[in-house]
């Protein structure tokens, strides 16, 4: 190649590549003057991923970013905002964000449309204490000028630093105590100390975050019915993962929970009757601090609402028997998620009776006797108490006064009631004290309503006899009178 | 006026015929009076307890107690606080129907069945209970305390 | 036996000379025709009511008049008091049956132009103790103070509240007050054992009176068929005969009480809302019903009130028959009067029928 060759061919290649760059220097004249002012901004800007896609800062503050001169550039004519606050930011961001024909046309994006009317509509879109603006704008979770992706690890809404990016808020006593003073702040401290914290912290993504059950743009209060942890909603968002099996694979648990859950008594008061007094999976295990309950506090846990029954465990043999041999508490006999009504069927030594696991004829004998003899009580209290409703019935059906008996059939409802709470004391004089009141309670019922039913056959034999009685005086009153009258037609 | 001469079977007819009559005469005056004088006798429970009910005295109510009496068909519960103030309460439990007593240690009325507790002015405030208690009239008239029904 | 009452007659005769008396009452005599059996239904009025008063004056030991017991009192007397059951449903009953009977042998009495002189104040104090018999049931139909009484009294009272000028003033005198209150059964009370009562036993002694001094009336041209006068004497064969039928009307009543005892319903809750289906006793019924199918406005008058007062009207008219039913008095035959009595039976039945299944 001759000297002139080369020459021309570098002169082309450097025209090339200057003119491409100031071609691309020209689209974005701001962001060459405050690199070169050094302005943090424009730095953090270069690793933005809008502007790998290619914007520029006039995107967002408006203005004309091919002109050099500031007046020209920042010019209000021009469209510039400058440094957009409160409301306008997230206007600004929604602009193309919830623009189909930008994000999904020219993008081609598959992120979603409608994170600006989530946003709205949630408990962070109402209006903040100065009434001008909402409580958050995008940039307060996803920030300003560094805005990458949510799987990039840097992201302040990446799963594994997301808690610290609610946390800024939510865990400044201050700040909280100006919107809702009631609101805890420590559910990042807990979150820490739960399972799914610490699995955050070690590095799995998988775990469960802030907005993995609390949404992120559509984050409601969990007092509100629409609240993915409201409470009737709660069991489903848990759910989420703890159902997916393949999601939870090589965690060591089962995923059937709420599948169980449901069929409990408890699922089916808080899913089906809303009954929002039954429990939900938070309230036995905790929600930021969510953990299953160590064995030997099972039955404070579910103390927390049945406290008799809790009391009377605590104080009873059991509690030393179970907490030695490792059995969960409340659990070993009542199962934990499967919870379903505690009948009769689990008292006693009979088919289907919990006591009979360890309690056997030849094993543990003292137990097996007085589960035995707890059981054939509660049964002559059902027996009893069924007899005494059939015959106060019949006594009503009857016709008869048995207001005093039914008002006394209280007594053995509350007697069953009562029992089968002092089961949890495994103490058969306790349990025998209750039943006793319920059984004489019966005795005394049976008898008044007998007496009521013998009073209606009483009465009926004694109209009877009295209707003889009158008929044969009415008969012989009669033969009387014909017989006087036919005297007096004699004397005629 | 005597007439016809009466035979023996007639006159044996006619003496039957007065038993008869005079027999099942009395039976039906027994009939008649055995209700009657069985009726005003006074029964056991010699009077009717409504709605309004007698306690007793208002020196026999200890403070910081608590009582079940029967009103009609219903318990009610009696309390007296520690300030000397009564008042009282249906003593059904709106949980599941069982009956209420009041517990000195705890200064609640509590329910044995499943440790629901009301404050002494009949709100529920632990344990399952949906419903406060239905309130009752307490009126103390000189001495004697009585309980009625609320109007 | 008989020598002792003949002893104590004559003690009595020799102090009060009965004499006089006993010889009249052996003369009187019942005509025998084929009108005679209504004859029984003035002596089987006579008999329930005094069931009436003999088991009303067992029921005031127990019963107790005011709003908050007076309801448990009859609850009380039906469960704990012994045969209480069978006084209270026996005077329900009879009740009952008492109008019955005074509503047939006021008929009776009609149809047979027994009203017709020397017997019209007979007939006015018979329509008197008609009227007083409605009364003592509406009076006492309230004494339990349940939901059904509360209510239909309330209706009741409401009618009566509607008549021109004096209505109101009457409603306030019944209701003891404006409304249906504790006040009412108080009164109701007081009406039905007390007023009540003096006034019937006047008219009643009146009329057994009269009965007595005049002997029974026989229907028109009955002494113009001297075959057919059959007669039988008062004592001791009418008399008997009565005492027969007494007899089985008791057995009657004892088998109602027994078989189908009295309901005692739900206790009056003024707060609560009228149950569906409040129907007066049935011995008003015909009238509460024809109210319901007069328009609510004719011309200018208020529907109801035309009601009550044509009903009032017709009533009054009624117990004026003695006056204006001449040919009667003049012995003659008088079909209007029998097709208006007819009519009166027919539409108190209908509407009657009606009420019921409504």
């Amino acid at each position: 190649m001759t000297q002139r060759h080369s020459l021309r061919i570098s002169c082309f290649v450097f025209l090339l590549v200057t003119s491409v760059q100031t071609a691309i220097m020209a689209q974005d004249q701001c962001l060459t003057c405050h690199e070169a002012m050094e302005d943090s901004h424009a730095a953090l800007f270069k690793k933005d991923i809008h502007y790998a896609k290619g914007l520029t800062c006039a995107d967002c503050h408006g203005g004309d970013a091919s002109k050099e001169e500031m007046d020209a550039a920042m010019n209000a004519k021009a469209g510039y905002i400058g440094v957009p606050k409160g409301d306008r930011i997230s206007a600004t961001c929604s602009k193309c964000h919830s623009d189909a024909a930008v994000m999904v046309k020219r993008y081609r994006s598959a992120l979603p449309l409608d994170q600006m009317e989530l946003l709205e509509k949630s408990v962070h879109g109402k209006l903040s204490t100065s009434g001008r603006e909402h409580i958050a704008q995008c940039t307060s979770c996803h920030g300003s000028h560094g805005i990458v992706t949510k799987t990039n690890r840097t992201s302040p809404v990446h799963p594994l630093n997301l808690p610290a990016t609610c946390a800024k808020c939510h865990s400044n006593a201050t700040f909280m105590r100006t919107y809702d003073p009631g609101l805890p702040i420590d559910q990042l401290e807990k979150y820490r100390t739960s399972v799914h914290g610490k699995r955050n912290m070690s590095g799995d993504p998988k775990a469960a975050e802030c907005a993995s059950c609390h949404g992120s743009h559509e984050v409601l209060s969990a007092k509100d019915v629409r609240s993915s942890v409201y409470p009737t909603n709660l069991p489903a968002t848990c759910s989420k993962c703890h159902s997916n099996a393949t999601y939870m694979k090589g965690y060591g648990i089962a995923s059937d929970q709420h599948e169980q859950y449901a069929k409990s008594v408890h699922g089916k008061a808080l899913l089906e009757k809303k009954d929002l007094g039954a429990p939900a999976c938070n309230d036995c295990h905790g929600n930021h601090g969510a953990a299953p309950p160590g064995l030997e506090s099972v039955s404070k846990v579910c103390g927390t609402c049945h406290a008799l029954n809790a009391e009377l465990f605590s104080s009873s043999p059991h509690k030393k028997a179970f907490d030695s041999r490792k059995l969960p508490e409340c659990e070993t006999c009542h199962g934990n998620h499967e919870i379903v009504a505690a009948t009769d069927e689990l008292l006693g030594v009979g088919e289907g009776a919990v006591c009979a696991w360890c309690h056997k004829e030849n094993e543990n004998i003292k137990g097996f006797e007085v589960a035995r003899t707890m059981r054939s009580l509660a049964d002559s209290l059902i027996t009893g108490e069924n007899e005494a409703i059939s015959l106060v019935s019949e006594a009503e059906q009857k016709g008869m006064e048995v207001g005093e008996a039914k008002f006394k059939l209280r007594e053995i409802r509350q007697a069953r009631l009562e029992t089968r709470t002092k089961v949890h004391s495994f103490d058969l004089k306790q349990f025998q004290e209750v039943a006793d009141l319920g059984l004489a309670a019966t005795s005394t019922v049976t008898a008044e309503a007998g007496e009521a039913i013998d009073q209606y056959f009483f009465r009926r034999w004694g109209l009877l006899v009295a209707s003889l009685i009158i008929t044969i005086l009415a008969v012989s009153l009669f033969v009387y009178i014909r017989r006087i009258e036919k005297e007096q037609a004699q004397n005629r | 006026m005597e007439n016809i001469e009466q035979t023996p079977a007639k006159q044996s007819k006619r003496d039957f015929l007065k038993y008869i009559l005079g027999g099942s005469f009395l039976a039906w005056i027994a009939t008649i009076l055995y209700p009657l004088v069985a009726y005003l006798k006074p029964p056991k429970q010699a009077e009717v307890e409504v709605t309004s009910v007698k306690v007793g005295k208002l020196q026999d109510i200890e403070k910081e107690s608590g009582q079940i009496v029967k009103f009609g068909n219903k318990p009610v519960i009696l309390v007296r606080a520690a300030n000397g103030e009564l008042s009282a309460f249906n003593a059904t439990c709106t949980h599941l129907d069982c009956t209420v007593q009041f517990r000195k240690d705890m200064g609640v009325i509590w329910c044995a069945c499943h440790n629901g507790k009301y404050d002494l002015t009949g709100r529920n405030i632990a344990g399952p209970p949906p419903r406060p208690l239905d309130p009752l009239r307490v009126i103390v008239q000189g001495e004697e305390v009585f309980i009625s029904k609320n109007v | 036996m008989k020598n002792k009452l003949l002893a104590l007659y004559r003690w009595i005769d020799e102090r009060v000379e009965l004499r006089d008396l006993i010889e009249f009452m052996g003369k009187k005599y019942v005509p025998v025709h084929e009108h005679s059996v209504w004859y029984y239904f003035g002596g089987v009025s006579l008999f329930l009511f005094i069931i009436q008063v003999v088991t009303g004056i067992l029921l005031l030991f127990y019963y107790k008049g005011s709003e908050e017991l007076a309801f448990e009192s009859i609850q009380f007397i039906m469960s704990k008091v012994e045969f209480g059951w069978l006084i209270r449903s026996i005077h329900s009953w009879a009740a009952n049956l008492f109008i019955l009977a005074a509503i047939i042998h006021m008929f009776s009495v009609y149809f047979t132009k027994a009203y017709r002189k020397p017997r019209e104040i007979t007939w006015l104090t018979g329509m008197a103790m008609l009227f007083l018999g409605m009364g003592f049931g509406f009076s006492g139909y309230l004494l339990p103070w349940n939901e059904l009484a509360f209510f239909a009294t309330k209706v009741g009272t409401d009618i009566a509240g509607v008549v021109p000028v004096i209505g109101k003033p009457i409603m306030i005198l019944l209701r003891g007050g404006e409304d249906v209150t504790g006040a009412t059964l108080s009164r109701m009370f007081g009406f039905h054992v007390a007023i009540f009562p003096g006034l019937f036993v006047v008219f009643l002694g009146i009329h057994l009176l009269l009965v007595q001094r005049q002997g029974m009336s026989e229907p028109i041209g009955f002494e113009n068929s001297p075959a057919n006068q059959k007669t039988m004497p008062f004592f001791p064969n009418f008399l008997l005969r009565d005492l027969l039928l007494w007899l089985l009307v008791l057995n009657v009543i004892a088998v109602l009480a027994v078989l189908f005892p009295w309901e005692l319903g739900v206790k009056a809750d003024p707060f609560a809302p009228a149950p569906s289906g409040i129907k007066p006793e049935w011995y008003f019924m015909f009238m509460f019903q024809s109210l319901k199918y007069i328009p609510a406005q004719v011309l200018f008058v208020d529907g109801e009130v035309l009601g009550i007062l044509l009903f009032g009207f017709a009533g009054l008219i009624w117990t004026l028959v003695p006056f204006w039913d001449r040919k009667s008095a003049a012995g003659q035959q008088n079909r209007l009067v029998n097709y208006i009595g007819l009519f009166v039976v027919l539409y108190m039945i209908l509407f009657t029928i009606l009420g019921w299944l409504a």
